[in-house]
C-alpha cells in the first residue's frame, strides 16, 4: 500500500514539475502596459509562460502568507520598497543570488540578503506652480514645513505608500520626534485635506488651489503624456524641484520583486528578475512607463532628461520597510489623514 | 392517581420524543450544519474583537473617532436624502395623477442597477469642478475659509451621489406600502375632516413606517458597505479605516478589530431597525378592493411633480449613464477585445451560479426550518442570512482567515479558487435569495405543507410538489436579485478573485486605478446593462396583481 | 329647512353602461334619521358617497346646511364638508389606539369631555389605549361611529352599519344605535338592505332600485300605499290583486307588466269567511300547503287565477286540500 501511494505521489510531483517546467505564477501589484509589454517579450525569448496574478500588494502577501509552501505563486511584484520589506518580514520570500542580478541592482536598492530587488525607481518631489514660485525659494522637504508655506502646500493622503515612505526615510535620517513635528507642520500647511491622487495634487497647484504639491516623478510623466489635452497643460504648468541635494538626496523608492518561498521554479523566477532589471526591460518601463532605471544615470527617456539629473538618498530601502508601521503611527498622531 | 399522573408524564415524554426525532433527522442536522457553516466567516471576524491587537490604542485614540463620525456624517446624510427621494416620489406615483406618471413608476427604479462606486467614478470630477468656487472663496473671504470649504463639501458630494442611486431601496417599498393602503384610510381621514396634505403625514406615512424603515436599513448597509466611492471622494468611514489599518499599517488585527466594531455597529443597527419597526403587525392592512383614486394635480402641482420625480431619475441615472456612454463612444475601441469577452462572460458565469446556488441553498434552508419546525434551524438560518448587513471586504477577511486556518490543518489551498469566490458571494447574498422565499412560503405554503405531511409524502416531494411549483416567482425573484448584486460587487471579488480572472467590477476599478476614468466606462455600462434588464422584469413583476 | 338636500343627482361610472345613480332627489329634515334602502346595484352606496364628497356626481345639487356642497359649477371636497362617514369596514386605522383613533378628526378634540360622553353613550370607555385588531368587532364599529360623532358633524352617513354584525346582535344592536342617534340629537343617514334596518332606526326611508329613487316616504306611507310591486314586496310578501277585482280598494298602482292596475294585499289582511255572500268580494280556492309560523298559519290558497297567501290565526286548522273561502280587509 505504502509503495503505491508513493509512486502514486511520485508520478504526481512529476506530473507537476513538467507541467510547471514552463509557467511562472507571478503575483503582481503593477498594472501597467509596460509589464504586459515585458512579460509576453520574456515569454517569446524563454518560452516560459507568465501567469500574473493582479492584486494589490498588502492582499498578495496576505495570500501568500495562508498559502505558505503551498502556494502556487513563484513571484511577488510590488510598486514599492516598503511592501517587499513586509513580504520579507510575512517570511513569504526566500533569499536568491545571482550574478546578473547584483550586477543589475545597485546595493541599497535591493534587499542585504536577496529576498527582494529593485526594477525600477520613482523620485517622490516638489512640484511647483511655475508662475508662482521661483525654484530658488525650494530646498528641502524640511524647509516646507516653514510658516510661510502656509496654506499653499497639497498632498495626498498618508494612506498611500509613498507618503509612508517619505516619512520613512524622514524618521530615518532626522529621528522621529523630528518627523513627526515635520508631518504636523506640513498638514497645518495645507491648502486642504488630503484628498485625490498625486495627478489631483498636480492639477491642484495648476488651478491655483496650492502652490506646490509633493508627489512622485512617474504621475508627471503620465500627465505629460496624457491623451488628454488638460492634462498636458497641467504638465506644462508645473516644475520639478528635487529636494535635499545639498544634504542627503531626493527621496527616492523603487518598485521590485523577489522569489516567493514555495516557488518550484526557482531557476526561471531568477531569470525572470534578471530579465526585468536587465538594461533592454529598464529602457522599456522608462519610455512607457516613465519610471527611472535602478542605475539611474543610465535613463535614456528624454522626458525624464528634461527634468535634470539628480542627487538620490542612498540609504538602504529595506528601512522604507522597516519604518513604515511607525511612519503610519506619526501620520495619525500629526492629524494628516 | 399517581398512576394517571406517571402515565400521564409518560405519554408527554414519549410524545416530546417522537416530536424530536421528526425534528431531528437529516434534513435538519445538515440545514442547521450549513448555516453554521456560512457563519462561520463573520463569527471570526467577531471574535477579533476579544483578540489582543497592540495597535488598538493607537488606533482608538487616533483615528476611531474619525471614522465613526465620517461614517455616521454619511450615513445619516445618505440615510435622509434617501428617504426624503424615495418616500416623495413613491407617494407622487402610487397617490396622485399627473402626466408621466406611468413613465416615472417604473423608470424611478433603475439607478438601482448602478453600483455606488461607478456613480463615484461617473462623477469622479465632481468636487474638481467645484475648483473654481473654492479660488474666489480663497481670494475673495480668506485660505481658511476655503481649507474649510474644501474639507466640508465631500460630505454633501458624497451624500448626493449615493443617495441618488440607494433611494431606489425607498422607493419601491413605500410605494408598494401606499399601493396596498388604498383608499380606504385615506377617504376615513377625509371625511374626518383632513385633506391629502393632512392625509400623508398623519395617515399614509405613519402606516408605511415599518416598510420604510426595512428600506432604509438596506441604504444605510449599502452605504457602510461601500468602498469605490468614499475612497475616491476621499470621505474617512469604517471601511476605508479598515483597509487602511490593513494595507497600510500591515496590522490585520487592528484590522480585524475595526471589521468587528463595525459588525457590532451593524448589529446594533438591526436591532434598532427591529424596534422601530415594532408594531409592525399592527400595520398589516389588507389589499383594498378599491383601487386608490388618485388626486389629479392641477397644471402647477402637476409640474412640480414632474420635477421632484426627474430630478433623482437624472442625477441617479440619465447624467451618469450619459456620461458613461460619452466615454465608452470615445474608448469602444480600445478596450473591447478578446480578453475583454472573456470577463463579461467570467462575471456572467460567476453570477448566474451564485444566484443558483443561493436560491437553492435558501430554498433548502427555509423550507427545513419550516417543514419540521425546528426552531435549531430557524435560529442558524437567522445567522446564516446576517451576511448582507456585513460589508463585503469584512467578509472576504473572514473567508481568508478561515482559509488559512484550513491550510494550515489540511495543505489544502483553498484561496484563489472559483468555488470559495462564489461561496463567499453565497454568504454575502443569501439573505437577497432567502427573503422573498421565506415570506412566499409563509403566505402560501403553510398549511399545504401541513397537508402533505398528513397524506404522507416524504419531506422531498413536498418541497418539489408542493413548494416549489407554489414558489416560483420568489424563487425567480430571489435568483434574479442575487445575480444583479454578485455583478455589481467589488470589494469582496478584489479580494479574493483566482489567478488570471477578472470581472467586469475589476477591471473598471482597476482601469480607475490607473487613472483611465474614460476607459472604464465601458466595463462600467456593460455591468449597467446586464444588471437593467432584470431590474426591469422586477419592477413588472411588483406590479402584477401578486397570485 | 331641511339640512339636506339632494336635487337630481346623476353618477356614471362608464359611458355606456346605465348609470349608477339616476335622477335621484329627496330631503332630509334637521334631527330625522333617513333610510336609504335597496340591493346591490341600486346606486345606494353610491349616493352616500356623493353626499360625502367622494364621488364626485356628473349632475345634481346637494345642499347641506345651506352650503351648496355639489352643483355644476361647484364641488366641495370632502374635507370640507360638515358630514362623518362610518364606513362598512370602519375604517379604524390599525397603528393608532382607539383614543387616536377617535380624536383624529379635525374639531375632535376642540371638547374632550364630550369624547368621554360619547364613550360612554356607546358603552366603549375603558377600551382608550387598546388596537383595533384587539376589539371585538362591535366594539370596532362603536369606536369608528364615536370617531365620525366627535368632529360635531350637522349629518352623520353610514355605510350598512349592521351588515357585519351577527344576526343575533342585529336588533339589539339596532335599538342602540337608535338610542344613541337621539341622545346625541344626531341627523343621521344610512344605507342598508335590511328593510328591517329602516323599520326600526328610521323616520323615513328612501326606496332605491338600479340608481333611481322609487318612492320616499314614512315606513307607514310606503307600507300602506307602495309605489309599485317592488317596493310592496320590500316588506314581505305581498299578493297583487287586479284592480277589476277589488274596485273599491284606496290605493292601487301598474303591475310589473305595465298593463293593469293591481292592488297590494297584505297576508294578515285576509279573514276566512263563511258564507260568500255578504256583499265583500271573496276569493274561494284550495289549499295548496300550509306552514305554521307559531304566530300565524301561513297558507297558500289556489283561486281560478290567482294564487293566495294568506296568513291564519296560528291556532287555525287548515288541510292541504281544503276549500276556503276568504275576503280581505284593506283597513286592517
Amino acid at each position: 500500500m505504502k509503495k503505491f501511494l508513493k509512486s502514486f505521489l511520485a508520478l504526481g510531483l512529476l506530473a507537476g514539475a513538467t507541467a510547471s517546467a514552463a509557467e511562472l505564477t507571478v503575483y503582481s501589484h503593477r498594472h501597467y502596459d509596460s509589464d504586459a509589454v515585458l512579460f509576453k517579450q520574456f515569454t517569446e525569448e524563454t518560452g516560459i509562460k507568465v501567469n500574473v496574478v493582479k492584486g494589490s500588494a498588502d492582499q498578495l502577501i496576505q495570500r501568500l502568507a495562508s498559502e505558505g509552501k503551498n502556494s502556487p505563486a513563484d513571484v511577488l511584484l510590488t510598486v514599492d520598497a516598503g511592501r517587499l520589506h513586509r513580504a520579507k518580514a510575512a517570511g513569504v520570500l526566500q533569499p536568491v543570488k545571482s550574478k546578473a542580478l547584483a550586477k543589475n541592482v545597485p546595493a541599497s536598492m535591493r534587499d542585504p540578503e536577496g529576498h527582494w530587488y529593485g526594477m525600477t525607481v520613482r523620485s517622490r518631489v516638489i512640484v511647483y506652480a511655475k508662475d508662482r514660485v521661483k525654484p530658488g525659494t525650494l530646498s528641502t522637504y524640511e524647509a516646507l514645513a516653514k510658516p510661510e508655506w502656509k496654506g499653499r502646500v497639497v498632498a495626498r493622503s498618508s494612506s498611500n505608500i509613498y507618503n509612508q515612505s517619505l516619512l520613512a526615510s524622514i524618521i530615518a535620517a532626522n529621528g522621529s520626534d523630528k518627523a513627526l513635528a515635520w508631518a504636523k507642520a506640513i498638514r497645518k500647511n495645507m491648502a486642504r485635506s488630503p484628498r485625490g491622487s498625486d495627478r489631483d495634487q498636480a492639477r491642484a497647484v495648476a488651478a491655483g488651489l496650492a502652490d506646490v504639491a509633493i508627489m512622485n516623478t512617474y504621475y508627471l510623466g503620465i500627465l505629460a503624456n496624457s491623451s488628454v489635452a488638460a492634462d498636458r497643460e497641467v504638465a506644462a504648468k508645473v516644475g520639478v524641484f528635487f529636494p535635499n541635494q545639498d544634504g542627503r538626496g531626493a527621496h527616492i523608492n523603487v518598485s521590485g520583486g523577489g522569489v516567493a518561498v514555495g516557488s518550484k521554479n526557482k531557476k526561471e523566477a531568477i531569470r525572470f528578475l534578471e530579465f526585468l532589471t536587465s538594461a533592454k526591460s529598464q529602457e522599456t518601463f522608462g519610455n512607457v512607463n516613465h519610471e527611472y532605471p535602478v542605475i539611474i544615470g543610465n535613463n535614456k527617456s528624454e522626458l525624464l532628461k528634461s527634468w535634470g539629473s539628480f542627487k538620490a538618498d542612498d540609504v538602504n530601502l529595506s528601512v522604507l520597510g522597516a519604518k513604515n508601521a511607525e511612519a503610519v503611527k506619526l501620520f495619525d498622531l500629526a492629524g494628516w489623514e | 392517581m399517581a398512576a394517571s399522573l406517571v402515565n400521564n408524564a409518560q405519554h408527554r415524554l414519549r410524545r416530546l420524543a417522537r416530536e424530536f426525532r421528526f425534528r431531528l433527522n437529516g434534513w435538519t442536522v445538515a440545514a442547521v450544519l450549513l448555516g453554521l457553516f456560512l457563519f462561520l466567516p463573520m463569527a471570526e471576524v467577531l471574535w477579533h474583537i476579544t483578540s489582543p491587537a497592540e495597535n488598538w490604542e493607537h488606533l482608538r485614540d487616533t483615528v476611531l473617532g474619525r471614522y465613526l463620525k465620517g461614517s455616521a456624517i454619511l450615513v445619516v446624510g445618505t440615510a435622509g436624502l434617501s428617504l426624503l427621494l424615495g418616500v416623495s416620489t413613491a407617494w407622487l406615483v402610487a397617490c396622485c395623477e399627473f402626466p408621466g406618471r406611468r413613465f416615472f413608476e417604473w423608470a424611478l427604479i433603475l439607478p438601482l442597477a448602478i453600483p455606488t462606486y461607478i456613480a463615484a467614478f461617473a462623477y469622479f470630477d465632481l468636487l474638481d469642478r467645484l475648483t473654481p468656487l473654492l479660488i474666489w472663496v480663497r481670494t475673495n473671504i480668506s485660505p481658511e475659509a476655503m481649507t474649510w470649504l474644501s474639507d466640508m463639501m465631500v460630505y454633501p458630494v458624497t451624500t448626493v451621489v449615493l443617495a441618488a442611486v440607494l433611494y431606489p431601496y425607498v422607493y419601491l417599498v413605500a410605494r408598494a406600502a401606499f399601493s396596498r393602503q388604498g383608499s380606504r384610510f385615506a377617504e376615513a381621514a377625509q371625511t374626518l375632516g383632513h385633506g391629502p396634505q393632512s392625509v400623508f403625514w398623519y395617515v399614509a406615512l405613519p402606516l408605511a413606517r415599518p416598510a420604510i424603515i426595512s428600506g432604509l436599513a438596506l441604504v444605510i448597509m449599502e452605504t457602510l458597505n461601500d468602498y469605490g466611492a468614499v475612497k475616491h471622494f476621499g470621505v474617512p468611514t469604517f471601511t476605508t479605516g479598515i483597509f487602511r489599518t490593513w494595507v497600510s499599517m500591515g496590522d490585520l488585527p487592528g484590522a480585524l478589530r475595526l471589521a468587528a466594531c463595525l459588525m457590532v455597529l451593524i448589529l446594533f443597527l438591526l436591532l434598532l431597525e427591529k424596534w422601530l419597526r415594532f408594531g409592525a403587525k399592527f400595520h398589516k392592512t389588507s389589499p383594498s378592493d378599491r383601487p386608490f383614486q388618485r388626486y389629479p394635480l392641477g397644471q402647477a402641482k402637476a409640474g412640480l411633480a414632474l420635477l421632484c420625480c426627474l430630478v433623482p431619475l437624472v442625477i441617479g441615472f440619465a447624467l451618469p449613464l450619459s456620461r458613461l456612454a460619452y466615454w465608452a463612444s470615445l474608448t469602444a475601441g480600445k478596450v473591447l477585445d478578446a480578453t475583454f469577452l472573456k470577463l463579461t462572460l467570467n462575471s456572467i458565469g460567476v453570477a448566474t451560479a451564485t444566484g443558483l446556488a443561493t436560491v437553492m441553498i435558501a430554498l433548502f434552508l427555509a423550507f427545513t426550518a419550516r417543514y419540521f419546525g425546528s426552531q435549531a434551524a430557524g435560529a442558524t438560518n437567522r445567522l446564516a442570512i446576517l451576511g448582507y448587513a456585513v460589508p463585503g471586504a469584512v467578509i472576504a477577511m473572514g473567508v481568508l482567515l478561515v482559509a488559512g486556518q484550513v491550510t494550515q490543518a489540511t495543505g489544502w489551498i483553498l484561496t484563489g479558487s472559483l468555488a470559495v469566490l462564489v461561496l463567499c458571494y453565497v454568504i454575502r447574498f443569501l439573505a437577497v435569495a432567502w427573503q422573498p422565499i421565506d415570506a412566499g412560503m409563509e403566505r402560501n405554503c403553510a398549511q399545504l405543507n401541513q397537508a402533505s405531511k398528513t397524506l404522507g409524502a416524504t419531506p422531498a416531494r413536498s418541497l418539489f410538489h408542493v413548494n416549489v411549483p407554489l414558489l416560483r416567482n420568489a424563487l425567480v425573484a430571489g435568483g434574479l436579485f442575487v445575480f444583479v448584486d454578485t455583478m455589481k460587487e467589488l470589494p469582496l471579488t478584489l479580494i479574493l478573485r483566482p489567478a488570471e480572472f477578472e470581472t467586469l467590477s475589476t477591471k473598471t476599478y482597476d482601469l480607475v486605478f490607473q487613472s483611465q476614468i474614460p476607459e472604464s466606462s465601458v466595463p462600467a455600462l456593460c455591468i449597467i446593462l446586464v444588471s437593467l434588464l432584470p431590474v426591469i422584469w422586477l419592477n413588472r413583476q411588483m406590479r402584477a396583481p401578486e397570485q | 329647512m331641511n339640512l339636506l338636500t339632494l336635487r337630481s343627482v346623476t353618477k356614471r361610472y362608464t359611458a355606456t353602461d346605465p348609470p349608477a345613480v339616476d335622477g335621484v332627489s329627496f330631503e332630509c329634515a334637521q334631527g330625522e334619521i333617513v333610510a336609504l334602502i335597496g340591493g346591490s346595484g341600486s346606486g345606494k352606496t353610491t349616493l352616500l358617497r356623493v353626499i360625502a364628497g367622494l364621488e364626485i356626481p356628473d349632475t345634481g345639487e346637494v345642499v347641506l346646511n345651506g352650503t351648496t356642497l355639489n352643483s355644476p359649477t361647484r364641488f366641495v371636497p370632502p374635507e370640507k364638508r360638515d358630514c362623518g362617514l362610518v364606513f362598512q369596514d370602519y375604517a379604524l386605522f390599525p397603528n393608532k389606539t382607539v383614543s387616536q383613533n377617535i380624536s383624529f378628526g379635525k374639531g375632535s378634540t376642540d371638547d374632550p369631555a364630550r369624547i368621554g360622553e360619547l364613550m360612554e353613550m356607546a358603552d366603549i370607555s375603558g377600551l382608550e389605549q387598546r388596537y383595533p385588531h384587539e376589539i371585538s368587532g362591535g366594539q370596532q364599529q362603536r369606536v369608528a361611529l364615536v370617531r365620525a360623532l366627535a368632529t360635531r358633524p350637522s349629518l352623520l352617513l353610514l355605510d350598512e352599519p349592521l351588515s357585519h354584525l351577527d344576526p343575533e346582535l342585529r336588533d339589539s344592536v339596532r335599538t342602540e344605535l337608535l338610542k344613541l342617534f337621539r341622545e346625541t340629537d344626531t341627523t343621521a343617514l344610512f344605507v342598508s338592505h335590511d328593510i328591517e334596518d329602516a323599520m326600526v332606526m328610521a323616520d323615513r326611508m328612501v326606496v332605491l332600485r338600479k340608481g333611481t329613487a322609487e318612492q320616499v316616504g314614512t315606513q307607514l306611507e310606503i307600507y300602506d300605499r307602495p309605489a309599485n310591486p317592488h317596493v310592496a314586496r320590500l316588506f314581505g310578501k305581498t299578493n297583487f290583486i287586479p284592480l277589476g277585482l277589488l274596485p273599491d280598494a284606496p290605493h292601487s298602482f301598474a303591475d310589473e307588466t305595465g298593463d293593469g292596475q293591481v292592488v297590494p294585499v297584505r297576508p294578515h289582511q285576509w279573514q276566512l269567511v263563511e258564507n260568500s255572500n255578504d256583499g265583500s268580494t271573496a276569493f274561494t280556492g284550495k289549499v295548496v300547503s300550509t306552514t305554521n309560523r307559531g304566530a300565524h298559519q301561513e297558507v297558500l290558497l289556489q283561486t281560478e287565477n290567482l294564487t293566495l297567501t294568506i296568513h291564519l290565526p296560528g291556532n287555525t286548522t287548515v288541510k292541504p286540500g281544503e276549500t276556503l273561502t276568504v275576503s280581505c280587509d284593506l283597513t286592517v
